[in-house]
């Protein structure tokens, strides 16, 4: 079979055995070769309609706008082949070091082909701006193609445009294709009429954004991407992609064919058993020829520091009457009546909701009782407790919650697990005079950014029941309150990312309230005393907490914990066998192995 | 370009165009455009069409342009920057313009299209003014060209070269020399033309041979590293493709399939890698100078 490049190679080659006959300028373009290796393309129309005006005798254009023309053409050359023109063209933002480096590595080491790994809030939109503009600016990229999850749409837009003055465009109807430079959902692009359409173009650069999803080769999105024609391209991924070899390998064919060998070469030279590396060294040799990723971790980043205030509460004597009420519930009949797991962990929410708001449990515990079948003993029991929260006429934290905001007398942001606890806060804020305004993630777009903005310019409180991935950035405020925590570390970490990132100039303090006695204390204690979450910025936290969700779920873990626990003693040595699986596997990666 | 350079360029162009200057200090202005103007920057071609079909008198636009970079507002909070003005002359729209922005971008380009072809005269000296006699000028085809070397990255030359249409002689400085001397578009009294003996296309055709032969003398490294990378590309593509296809062998479907993913792949690798060389024609005019080369 004739290979495609020797097939492409020689047709060149015999035309550079070709005798250059006198260049006679006939029509506005030709090509000519000046070396065996180059051609030369000139276009000359602008010196056809010369000749056409002269015998016409003009008309002729202004002498100062000639000059204009000379004078934009010597501001916009790119003088040389290796260095980053495009700083110079950029609105009044400047991006970090580690940023422009990424960019000068893609687009003069990886030519312009390569994953994009960095740790999240390290920056990876923008150093895929930059390398976009900076192509643009060089003239080697005219049409561009993002495709990112849709509710980032907007914002890929919108950073694009303010950023990088680069004029990208959401798709949103056929004729949205047309521009030089678009954005949309992966899911829109490959759905027809889109996908012919994209399929039939071909694209100077494709920028794929969360680009984890392409890690099975069978997907249609893999399939579509797979089969645009790009020049460039860069795909971007937070979520280490190294769990899994086979992801990891069929994200690289995407890139590069044949990076990793061929497909026996690479479980030969590289796996080992189902998930484990060999030649490790090699393997990171090869993935830094076409991947990069910055770590929080790395030199030449600064991160202002974090301070961690565990805040203990006494609940008064209704609440731990209610919150030892739904505990004896909860373990009396957690393992009864043969309840499958899922009920079970909905079971250990109610533990968690009291120690949270009497509103958050309410509802729970109403919807327990509709759901429990009329005569059951049961009904009894759940009545009393919701007649346990009717004596309630305080919240311990909440008080404690805003006596901490009067002292901070500066923007903050409490968050919360529970909507009704949130809503129960906005309404306790605003009967004791605090501005407070909501977050949550089922806001709009539109909504989310009016919230924001009320809280950057009025509002001293956001109450937020969700940090969100969506790439909120709060830099201005640095005061966070926990009003509980969620039991995942990831998520704890993705709260405290939206104030700790790049751009906070101020040092970030964290305040974890912790009803002493209860649920809670434990959790606090696993995650900050244990794993030692809030202070130092957790590297590897994602790699580790994701490996360990690949047999169950950490929030299934812990509850399982706290289900089988038997009493106080046992609980805090379980818990703590939890907390050593994290550090054993945060060891690991510092030493940089796989466990 | 920085921003002094940026605001001299835009007000050279302003005026260059007829546009009505309103206001200005140092670091904004606000402009009421020219109908050229207008045309050229406000991408509104229907509006056009329809004074053009009816005869109405055109409403251009009043812009005021800051010259400075615009802070960049908050990621996540939507900005809401005053952009358009009511005031009692109209509206007027606000924007900042640097090196970069899609304004200043839009301009280049408009100065791209309005400043292509020029016939002009050197005005003669003083001292030859009045004087007895008609000063000899003679003919000279003036061209700047841009060179783009491309490869997977990419480098740019200006060559602003002239011929004498008399002569023939080639000067590579020929900007240079016309950029800074004064020059009209009606001919000087007391000036006769001295006859060309090169037709346009002809001293084209010498000026392109001339520049050929002054690219192909030069290094040739950049393009026989993308020819190395490109190559290497190649390469590792096989590798990846044989086994594959060898595998596949009796199965035509899956063969055809891998076959057409190969070809496209190398395609792609021309696409980013193949070394070449671009001229292309900024602007060119006949440029009437006195004396003969």
């Amino acid at each position: 079979m004739p290979t495609p490049q020797t097939g492409l190679a020689g047709s060149r080659a015999n035309q550079a055995g070709a005798v250059n006959p006198l260049p006679a300028p006939a029509g506005p373009a030709a090509v000519r070769r000046v070396h065996p290796l180059v051609e030369l393309h000139t276009d000359r129309s602008v010196f056809e309609e010369l000749v056409q005006k002269a015998e016409r005798n003009g008309p002729w254009d202004d002498w100062t706008l000639f000059r204009l023309a000379r004078e934009a053409e010597e501001a916009s050359l790119v003088a040389d082949f290796h260095e980053l023109q495009s700083l110079r063209a950029l609105p009044a933002f400047t991006p970090m070091k580690h940023q422009i480096e990424t960019a000068r590595r893609v687009i003069f080491e990886m030519h312009g082909r390569a994953i994009l790994a960095d740790e999240v809030g390290l920056g990876k939109t923008i150093e895929a701006g930059l390398i976009l503009k900076e192509y643009w600016v060089r003239g080697l990229v005219k049409k561009a193609l993002i495709l990112v999850p849709a509710s980032l749409v907007l914002q890929w837009v919108r950073e694009l445009a303010q950023k990088f003055d680069l004029p990208a465009v959401a798709h949103k109807k056929p004729h949205s294709w047309k521009n030089d430079i678009v954005v949309a959902s992966m899911d829109t692009a490959k759905r027809e009429p889109n996908r012919s359409l994209l399929l039939a173009g071909e694209y100077d650069m494709l920028i794929v954004d969360e680009a984890h999803k392409l890690k099975n080769k069978k997907t249609s999105n893999y399939q579509f991407v797979s089969e645009l024609r790009k020049k460039y391209c860069l795909l971007l991924t937070a979520t280490p992609i190294q769990n899994d070899l086979n992801e990891l390998y069929n994200l690289i064919t995407l890139l590069k064919p044949g990076q990793l060998g061929g497909e026996g070469e690479f479980h030969a030279n590289f796996v080992r058993g189902r998930r484990a590396v060999k030649n490790e060294d090699k393997l990171q040799e090869n993935l830094g020829q076409l991947m990069i990723r910055n770590r929080r971790s790395d030199g030449g980043i600064k991160f202002t520091r974090r301070f961690v205030t565990n805040v203990p509460l006494r609940l008064s004597p209704e609440e731990m009457a209610l919150y030892e009420g739904v505990t004896r519930y909860v373990k009396e009949h957690a393992w009864a009546e043969n309840r499958d797991l899922a009920s079970m962990l909905s079971l250990v929410t109610l533990q968690r909701e009291v120690c949270s708001s009497r509103d958050a449990v309410f509802v729970t515990l109403v919807n327990l009782f509709k759901k429990t079948p009329e005569g059951s003993p049961l009904r009894a029991r759940i009545w009393e407790l919701v007649e346990l929260i009717r004596q309630i006429k305080a919240n311990t934290k909440a008080e404690k919650t805003m006596e901490l905001i009067r002292q901070i007398n500066d923007k903050t942001i409490v968050f919360t697990e529970y909507r009704l606890t949130q809503e129960y806060l906005l309404r306790f804020f605003r009967e004791h005079g605090i501005q407070a305004v909501p977050y949550r993630g089922g806001m709009n777009r539109g909504k989310k950014d009016w919230m924001m903005d009320l809280f950057r310019r009025k509002a001293q409180v956001l109450v937020a029941t969700e940090a969100g991935g969506e790439g909120i950035n709060l830099q201005f405020c640095h005061h966070i309150i926990n009003f509980d925590l969620p039991w995942n570390p990831m998520r704890v970490e993705q709260r405290i990312g939206r104030v700790h990132r790049l751009g906070q100039t101020e040092d970030v303090k964290i305040f974890n309230l912790c009803t002493l006695g209860t649920i809670e204390e434990h959790i606090v204690r696993l995650l900050h005393e244990k794993i030692n979450l809030f202070e130092s910025v957790f590297g590897e936290l994602d790699d580790i907490v994701e490996r360990l969700d690949k047999e169950e779920s950490w929030e299934r873990r812990v509850a399982r914990v706290v289900l089988e626990a038997e009493g106080e003693e046992d609980l805090r040595r379980r818990m703590d066998q939890l907390a050593d699986q994290v550090i054993a596997g945060k060891a690991c990666a510092e030493r940089g192995e796989r466990p | 370009m920085n921003m002094k350079q940026v605001q001299k360029f835009v007000l050279t162009y302003l005026e260059a165009t007829g546009c009505h200057i309103i206001e200005k200090s140092p670091n904004h202005i606000t402009v009421k455009l020219s109908p050229a103007a207008d045309r050229a920057l406000t991408g509104r071609p229907f509006y056009w069409s329809f004074i053009d079909s009816t005869g109405t008198e055109p409403e251009t636009l009043t812009y005021t342009w800051i010259f400075q970079r615009p802070e960049v507002p908050e990621a996540g909070v939507q900005a809401t920057r005053l952009t358009s003005l009511l005031t009692p002359a109209g509206r007027v729209l606000r924007e900042e313009i640097f090196f970069g922005s899609r304004r200043l971008n839009q301009i280049f380009d408009a100065v791209r299209q309005a400043g292509r072809h020029v016939t002009l005269f050197a005005e003669p000296p003083r001292a030859q003014r009045g004087a007895l006699g008609s000063l000899p000028y003679s003919a000279w085809l003036g061209v700047n060209f841009k060179v783009g070397y491309e490869c997977d990255v990419k480098k740019e030359e200006l060559y602003g070269w002239g011929i004498s249409l008399a002569t023939g002689v080639i000067d590579e400085n020929f900007w240079e020399r016309v950029s800074q001397i004064r020059l009209t578009p009606r001919l000087p009294a007391s000036v006769h033309l001295l006859p060309s003996t090169l037709s346009l296309k002809k001293g084209m055709a010498q000026l392109e041979q001339a520049l050929e032969k002054k690219l192909k003398t030069q290094d040739f490294a950049w393009a026989e590293e993308a020819e190395k990378r490109r190559k290497e590309e190649q390469e590792r593509l096989r590798h990846y493709y044989e086994p594959l296809l060898k595998k596949a062998q009796g199965n035509p479907e899956q063969e055809s399939a891998l076959q057409a993913n190969w070809l496209k792949r190398a395609e792609e690798i021309d696409w980013q890698y193949r070394p070449r060389i671009t001229v292309r024609v900024v602007n060119c005019g006949v440029f009437h100078l006195p004396g003969i080369d």
